[in-house]
């Protein structure tokens, strides 16, 4: 009894058995509710579960894994070119002259996506290039502001350490910005890898022809076919939580010393 | 009674007055170290212990005396310790003389090989001596079968110690310490004292200064005390409000006894007047 009050008192330490147990009770939870909402009520907030399996095997036979190596090759792009471009702006951010400019594009992250997508329209003809640099634009100004904080973040004894070394200006940033922190250029990408993710279904229809997961969803929305959204939403989330686990992984076997 | 000679000056402050944005924190700054050789002692180390109270100064000073922060006036000189030259004294700079702060911070994606071999980067020697010179301090630290841990990977003690050496090997022979005993138990105070020794033993420039709120770990590891406080009449700045010299006193390189005591609490007294 004492043990199931401890549940719903703040900071409580629980079993790794009980834990599971909470898992297990909250995914019955709402497996049940689908099932009883989908089969006892003529008003239906989500798809039966074979209307979601239906979802799946049409999704399959109009070539998912096509749609979903589309979707890949577009945010891996976006995710090299906008590290690249983000880095050269947060690692000169330390030079008083460059800070700045850093500084404002953080702010830009604030720009709607419709208005950076119309300027590079104007720029850029080819419409895959513009959805890539569409992605790189706005993801690049989330990135930016990660690894400002993070590089903001860095103790004044850590540089201090590196000047007590004979460290110049340039060794300081390179030891303790640069290799010091790289291991949180992959935490960064994690967060920012959930934000393009996002974006995929506004991105991805700027060039249809190109599908992508978001033209399927978006296609899939407007055939008001709740079954195929549903089965999209779950591919979505099941590829954006792999990456997430294999971001983690690399960083922790890359870097021994990353603790967090 | 030990037997004691003052040869060659290691380390002058001279009228050093240091703060932040202009504004004066340390006045009159006036510290002057020679070498001390004990007879029939093969090397003999410096030690010197920093007391103030909180607010006082005593970082800024370290700040100073490792050239991290440039004084408003006044000059920081360092023996060069060239062997042809033995009075030769330079300026202080950055990297001249070793800081280990209280968190004994490291470059946390280095292991501890790499931090040595890093902070042997402007000697100019070959890898081969590198290799040997790290091998050798590594042994006599007991950290050999440490050597590929990172510092997210060791004990506070080997933390402690690792720290020391980077330091001692960047700066050869000055190494100042911010505080090294706070926060750490009984255990690691032990071991931080062995250290101490241990660099004090080595080699005869060798020279730790420390600062500490521990009264008794001064008297107990220094051969010079200096009081960091408000000088009467003003809080506006701090200079050095007392000066003792254990070494003079007979007190230096002993077990604590009775004059100790007496020595512990007149430094007291001379902390709570400033």
């Amino acid at each position: 009894m004492k043990d199931f009050k401890n549940l719903f008192s703040p900071f409580q330490e629980v079993k790794e058995s009980t834990r599971l147990m909470i898992i297990g009770s909250w995914l019955t939870l709402v497996f049940g509710l689908w099932f009883i909402s989908a089969f006892t009520s003529d008003v239906h907030m989500f798809p039966t579960m074979s209307q979601v399996g239906e979802g799946f095997t049409t999704l399959w036979s109009e070539g998912l894994v096509v749609h979903i190596g589309s979707s890949l090759r577009l945010c891996a792009q976006a995710v090299i070119y906008s590290v690249f471009i983000s880095l050269v702006f947060c690692y000169l951010s330390p030079l008083p002259i460059l800070k700045p400019i850093a500084s404002l594009v953080s702010k830009f992250r604030y720009l709607p996506l419709a208005g950076i997508a119309f300027y590079l329209s104007i720029l850029i003809n080819d419409a895959r290039t513009l959805q890539v640099w569409v992605l790189v634009v706005f993801m690049s100004t989330f990135f930016v502001t990660s690894i400002l904080s993070v590089i903001n973040e860095i103790p004044q004894e850590e540089f201090d350490h590196a000047r007590a070394l004979g460290c110049n200006r340039w060794e300081m940033l390179y030891e303790v910005v640069i290799k010091g922190r790289f291991d949180y250029v992959i935490a960064s990408v994690q967060q920012n890898l959930a934000i393009v993710w996002m974006m995929l279904i506004s991105v991805e229809s700027i060039l249809a022809a190109a599908g992508g997961l978001g033209f399927l969803i978006k296609n899939s929305d407007k055939l008001g076919n709740q079954g195929r959204v549903i089965a999209l939403q779950i591919i979505i989330l099941v590829i954006g939580i792999s990456l997430d686990v294999l971001l983690t992984f690399t960083r922790k076997k890359s870097f021994r010393y990353s603790r967090f | 009674m030990y037997k004691y000679e003052l040869k060659q000056t290691i380390l002058c402050l001279d009228q050093v007055s240091a703060g932040y944005d202009g504004k004066a924190i340390l006045k009159d700054i006036n510290i002057l170290e020679k070498d001390v050789v004990r007879e029939g002692v093969d090397a003999t180390g410096q030690i010197i212990a920093v007391l103030g109270r909180s607010g006082r100064g005593k970082s800024t000073l370290f700040k100073v005396l490792t050239g991290l922060v440039k004084p408003i006036s006044g000059r920081v000189l360092i023996t060069t310790s060239e062997p042809n030259c033995p009075e030769s004294a330079k300026i202080v700079g950055e990297g001249d003389v070793g800081f280990v702060d209280q968190k004994y911070t490291l470059f946390r994606h280095k292991t501890v090989y790499d931090i040595m071999m890093y902070a042997l980067k402007s000697r100019k020697i070959s890898v081969v001596e590198k290799k040997k010179i790290i091998e050798d301090n590594l042994t006599t630290w007991g950290l050999l079968e440490h050597k590929d841990k990172y510092p997210c990977e060791l004990s506070g003690g080997q933390r402690q110690r690792t720290a020391i050496i980077e330091q001692l090997l960047t700066s050869k022979h000055f190494v100042v310490f911010d505080e090294p005993a706070s926060g750490l138990d009984v255990g690691n105070v032990k071991k931080m004292k062995e250290c101490y020794e241990l660099i004090h033993a080595s080699d005869e420039l060798n020279t730790i200064i420390f600062s500490t709120h521990d009264i008794k770990l001064a008297v107990e590891m220094a051969d010079m005390i200096y009081v960091i406080g408000f000088p009467e009449g003003t809080t506006d700045y701090s200079t050095i409000v007392g000066r003792f010299d254990l070494k003079e006193m007979g007190l230096a390189w002993t077990k604590l006894g009775a004059k100790h005591l007496d020595l512990m609490e007149k430094i007291e007294e001379t902390m709570l007047k400033s």
